[in-house]
């Protein structure tokens, strides 16, 4: 028995050993399976978690393994994952591996298996995989809860421009889901009856609430989801370290855009580490750090700034040697002492930055805004600095900074202070000029100074001093004070010679003089004036060297050469400069000016050179001269306008242009044609000599049309063009009918004068008056001698040779007393006319009459060769009216009445002076019927009419020549 | 913000239960109420736009209209219309009551979540006003003899996220706290209208108050 327990005891122990010899002797493949997978989801990573171990390793036993892991979606024959994971595997060791799914997890049922090989190159070949593992099946839909709508993923952050695919369930049954993403739809995926995928490309940045994407069938349900888009993460730029006292590092960096989202991820944090120390801290501030520096005297640092989110880590290193960065801290308590007119001293201290450190310092000396003065110093801790050559009375301001000497890495910033410098007396002498006016027994001196610069000035200038010393009495003086800011005065002086002293004076002091001596005889010779050349920076005029002593030069000039003070200029010039550009601002375009050249002598005394005349900038002339057009002939007329001032236009007057226009069209010789402004055509004579100002037109045709204008050119054009004066040219003989015309009138005037003057002589010769037998001188002869009864004779005491006396038939009597009616009724059918001879009835041609003519009467009514009395044939009614009419009548009769009845014994026949009717007729009256030829007597009678129509009626039209009113009851004889 | 502080204050002495001096009656409280019911409409519409475009489409597209999947422990303004006119003032008044106090603990837990500064202070202003409101109604229920609700301890309600709550899901809920408060806005304003014409006094009773007035 015992030998077969010691028997099994070696076998047991042989076998065991041979177990243990296989098993690290590795001769065989072992079937190695993985086993206990699990695999859990990570919602919020969408990430599928693994875990298994492999429970056939030995004890302690390390084995290099392959682990081939399958991931199928929907179903196992699905797969869409097929990953091998190699590790070293040790014994009892739980294995994890993850996988990332772009599909959230919740929206599909997944199966996972796994099956491994040994993969260490102890264990020889060949090697085959392990079987599978059985599918570990992984369903969140289980774990939803209640709805019919869900969207994963749930508030999702990634970075922008990531592409993320969203999934919606629906539980409802009709799988008709739509998805918007901020209210745009979104194209989907259908993957599985009741799972919708919406890929999205290169998301946004939209806000920072995130993007929402809501999904809805349409039947009032509707949830969503919200992707947080955060923005990539930066790597921090400008990031640099420096010490300004070599205790802290003070590190800065630009941390570029911020990517925190208020409900998903903080802002990225900062960290900086210092690989030398092994050190790190966490960095409060975005932008900055400060670091410790610890005793030990660390002289190499290799920082690493490192930024991250939620999904980023990004880093920076440097590397550098403390004492090359060293910044030191701004200086302090600047002082300025010591300060005068020009010099000022500027103290400052500095923070130690060692034992054994030097600082490099940069002093700016500012004025008026600009720098003015820049200065390097070294110091220690304390610096000074003597700022020289100041301005008095100047505001400064003045500013240090200071770098590290030794290894200069920055400035510090810099520390500035304002300081003043003291006043101090005007440092140079006024610059005066004159003006010397001499005058009968006198000279009136205008004396001009320019203002002190600031810089001269030292101070504001309170009055100038004008020292009058008369060079031939020296014991005269004078002393005018003038307050500033005048910038002149007026003396008048006498004749002498007199020096003047000019000086400024602010509240320190008087400033040095300025002399300049006027004498009595100014000897200023009458100089040519020459025109000056203008170039782009002005006037630029030279003249000749004097031979004498001269001090200097001296140019003047007006400003304003049309005002009144004309605003005088001056340029003083050394005694070796013999030419100069005048400039000013306000030199004006076409006005003229005048430079005036002295050279001043060593007696300080200003003596006329030259004269200098020109435009800045020339223009053509502003007006034409008033053209006077005289000596007028029939071929020829004389044009002049002399009062054409040169001197005041807008540039040089180089000449005229006469313009002609003629009816003909052609061009006189010497002129030329030309085109207006206005497109009209003229001819164009040039005149060249600017003081010609007179022209002669010639050549020119009698009684003809012509139109001149005349306007002056300068270099720039000629005047403006205006109308043109019109001139026409007289007859050729017109002088020689003058020449006759004229005495022939004074000819006959003469003679009518004479007439005038023997007018009585010349009518008793040629038509003496008739005369009046009453006043007949033999009349009262006769009557004192003979009988004193006789009278003149009468007509009816004549007894003329043969009457023919017609009855006037009875229907024709006019009845003078009957009533007024009456007689207008007859005067209707029957004209009142009342003829000096009874005239046969009807008869209408002309009857045998007697007439008494009286030729000095009625020359009119003997030229018609009648009497005056018109026999009108009755059956003519309508001439009669309009010899006169019934009312013009009526008032004959209305007057007769007035003078009541004539008797009849008293007028049997009345004389009536032709006189009064012709006379009296109105110009404007139609007029008479020609008078009907009538075949008189050879002796005309006289008309015969009552003393009350002796004057017609004034507005009587139409009249016969004489009316003879005869009382029908009384004989006609 | 001070216009509405100072409107808020000037309403506040005109609850009957704080001013003692004279005794109106219900009646210039309840108008005071309406007016300031009114007022607080205004102002939310201002509001509620700016927060909606803080949330971003669609909550702020003006035919959004969501399920209440997290809102319905809201109190709802949304009533039957023959329920709401056989309400009597006492249960009218009492249901504006208790929805402000807790609609006003919502809007601060929304308050505290906003994101931005300007946003923060426009709520803040919008809260004092309501608890303006509260108090008004408040003075009305106490010018009327009706007791105020009390809250049963511990059920104070809350506004904060729930974190099982998605994101989008809480933007629903704020949506819908900004609506049903609008709602509630507006139906106070009918309720108080209401109210102000049942508590009008007879004609004679005016003229009697305004001699009264003259003297």
């Amino acid at each position: 028995m015992a030998v077969f327990a010691v028997f099994q005891t070696t076998f047991l122990l042989a076998l065991l050993s041979w177990r243990t010899y296989q098993s690290e002797a590795l001769s065989e493949p072992l079937p190695l399976t993985p086993e206990s997978l699990k695999v859990s989801i990570n919602s919020t990573q969408q990430c599928l978690h693994l875990q298994w171990s492999v429970h056939s390793l030995a004890y302690h036993q390390e084995l290099k393994m392959v682990f081939q892991i399958e991931i199928s979606r929907f179903n196992t024959s699905n797969v869409i994952w097929v990953e091998n994971y190699s590790t070293t595997v040790k014994w009892k060791q739980v294995l994890h591996w993850s996988w990332e799914s772009e599909l959230p997890l919740e929206c599909a049922t997944h199966f996972v298996r796994i099956r491994s090989m040994v993969d260490d190159a102890r264990i020889p070949e060949p090697r085959s995989w392990s079987s599978w593992s059985s599918w570990e099946e992984v369903d969140e839909q289980n774990s939803l809860g209640h709805g019919t709508l869900f969207v994963f993923p749930k508030d999702k952050l990634v970075e922008e421009g990531s592409n993320v695919t969203i999934c919606s369930i629906s539980r409802s049954y009709q799988n008709n889901v739509s998805c918007l993403l901020e209210g745009v739809q979104m194209r989907g995926e259908q993957l599985d009856p009741n799972v919708s995928a919406f890929h999205l490309n290169n998301v946004p940045f939209i806000r920072e609430t995130g993007t929402n994407i809501f999904c809805t069938t349409g039947r009032g349900d509707g949830t969503g989801t919200v992707l947080f888009v955060s923005k990539v993460l930066e790597e921090p730029r400008d990031f640099s370290c420096e010490t300004p006292d070599f205790k802290t590092l003070h590190c800065t960096w630009d941390p570029g855009r911020d990517t925190g989202l208020p409900k998903r991820q903080p802002s990225q944090s900062y960290t900086l580490f210092e690989s030398f120390s092994g050190k790190k801290i966490l960095c409060e501030h975005k932008n900055w750090c400060n670091w410790h520096i610890a005793q030990d005297s660390q002289e190499m640092y290799n920082f690493t700034l490192t930024t991250e989110n939620y999904l980023r880590k990004r880093g920076v290193n440097i590397l550098f040697n403390l004492t090359h960065r060293v910044r030191p801290m701004t200086p302090f308590n600047v002082v300025f002492k010591n300060i005068s007119d020009t010099n000022a001293t500027m103290t400052w201290q500095v923070h130690s930055i060692g034992n054994y450190s030097t600082l490099f310092c940069q002093i700016e000396l500012h004025g008026e805004g600009k720098v003015i003065q820049q200065h390097n110093v070294s110091i220690k801790v304390n610096g000074n600095y003597l700022l020289s050559e100041l301005e008095p009375d100047t505001q400064y301001m003045a500013q240090v900074r200071c770098g590290d000497a030794n290894h200069f890495w920055k400035w510090s910033e810099w520390i500035g202070k304002n300081f003043s410098t003291l006043e101090a007396a005007p440092s140079e002498a006024p610059d005066v000029w004159r003006n010397v006016k001499s005058e009968p027994g006198y000279q009136t001196v205008t004396l001009f100074w320019k203002p002190l610069s600031k810089s001269h000035a030292n101070e504001k200038i309170l009055f100038y001093n004008v020292v009058i010393e008369n060079l031939d009495e020296p014991s005269k003086l004078q002393l005018h004070s003038i307050p500033a800011p005048a910038n002149g005065t007026k003396l008048t002086l006498d004749q002498c010679s007199y020096q003047i002293h000019v000086t400024a004076n602010n509240s320190v002091g008087t400033s040095p003089a300025s002399v300049i001596v006027v004498s009595g005889d100014t000897g200023n010779k009458e100089v040519e004036e020459e025109r000056v050349n203008v170039t782009e920076d002005g006037f630029s005029m030279s003249w000749k060297p004097q031979p004498g002593d001269v001090t200097g030069y001296v140019v003047e000039w007006c400003d304003h050469p049309r005002d009144l003070p004309c605003d005088l200029q001056w340029e003083k010039l050394g005694p070796n400069t013999t030419s100069t550009v005048i400039s000013s601002d306000a030199f004006t375009p076409g006005v003229r000016y005048n430079f005036r050249i002295y050279g001043i002598s060593t007696k300080r005394i200003a003596y006329l050179l030259e004269q200098k005349t020109g435009y800045s900038q020339e223009l053509a002339p502003s007006d034409n001269p008033q053209v006077v057009m005289s000596n007028l002939t029939s071929h020829s007329f004389t044009l002049s306008w002399k009062d054409y001032s040169t001197e005041s236009q807008p540039g040089f007057i180089r000449g005229y242009h006469v313009y002609l226009k003629s009816k003909e069209g052609q061009c006189h010789p010497g002129f030329e044609k030309a085109i207006l402004p206005d497109d009209s055509v003229s001819c164009k004579y040039k005149i060249y000599n600017p003081e010609q100002k007179t022209f002669v037109v010639e050549n020119l045709q009698p009684e003809s049309f012509y139109e001149f204008f005349v306007t002056p050119y300068t270099s720039v054009g000629e005047g403006p063009l205006d109308a043109f004066t019109k001139v026409t040219t007289p007859d050729e003989h017109s002088h020689l009918l003058i020449r006759i015309i004229l005495p022939t009138v004074f000819c006959v005037l003469l003679i009518m004068i004479i007439c005038y003057l023997n007018s009585q002589w010349m009518k008793e010769k040629c038509y003496p008056d008739i005369p009046d037998p009453y006043k007949s001188s033999v009349l009262s002869l006769i009557k004192s001698k003979e009988n004193p009864r006789l009278t003149i004779m009468s007509v009816k005491d004549c007894i003329p040779d043969a009457i023919e006396v017609i009855n006037k038939p009875e229907g024709s009597k006019i009845q003078f007393l009957g009533s007024r009616n009456s007689l207008t009724d007859t005067e209707i059918t029957q004209p009142a006319y009342l003829y000096l001879l009874p005239t046969e009835k009807n008869s209408s041609g002309p009857g045998p009459c007697i007439c008494f003519e009286n030729f000095t009467y009625n020359q009119a009514a003997s030229n018609s060769g009648c009497c005056g009395h018109v026999p009108v044939p009755l059956e003519a009614p309508s001439q009669l009216g309009l010899l006169t009419s019934p009312e013009n009548l009526l008032k004959v009769l209305e007057n007769m009445n007035s003078l009541g009845e004539i008797p009849a014994g008293e007028t049997t026949l009345n004389y009536v002076s032709q006189l009064v009717l012709p006379l009296s007729r109105d110009k404007d009256s139609l007029p008479t019927d020609p008078p009907v030829p009538a075949l008189c007597s050879e002796y005309k009678m006289q008309m015969a009419i009552p003393l009350g129509l002796a004057s017609p009626p004034p507005n009587e039209k139409s009249s016969v020549s004489s009316v003879t009113l005869l009382d029908q009851g009384e004989p006609h004889h | 913000m001070l216009a509405c502080l100072c409107t808020v204050l000037w309403h506040l002495p005109a609850v009957p239960a704080l001013n003692r001096t004279g005794d109106p009656g219900p009646g210039p409280s309840i108008q005071k109420t309406y007016d300031l019911t009114r007022y607080l409409e205004h102002q939310l519409r201002s509001l509620a736009g700016t927060y909606l475009n803080y949330l971003g489409p669609p909550f702020n597209e003006p035919d959004f209209n969501p399920p209440r999947l997290g809102a319905e422990t809201l109190p709802r303004a949304t009533v039957n219309l023959e329920v709401w006119r056989s309400l009597n003032d006492k249960l009218r008044l009492t249901q504006n009551y208790e929805a402000y106090s807790h609609l006003l603990c919502y809007l601060r837990g929304l308050n505290r979540q906003a994101a931005t500064a300007e946003l923060r202070r426009s709520l803040a202003h919008f809260c004092t006003s309501l608890q303006g409101l509260l108090g008004s109604i408040a003075g009305v229920m106490a010018a009327l003899g009706y007791p105020l609700p009390q809250p049963l301890p511990g059920t104070e309600p809350t506004w904060s996220p729930d974190p099982a709550h998605s994101d989008f899901l809480q933007k629903m809920d704020d949506f819908w706290l900004l609506k049903e408060l609008q709602t509630w806005l507006w139906r106070s304003a009918k309720d108080f209208n209401r109210l102000k014409k049942k508590m009008q006094p007879p004609a004679a009773a005016v003229t009697l108050h305004l001699e009264a007035h003259g003297f």
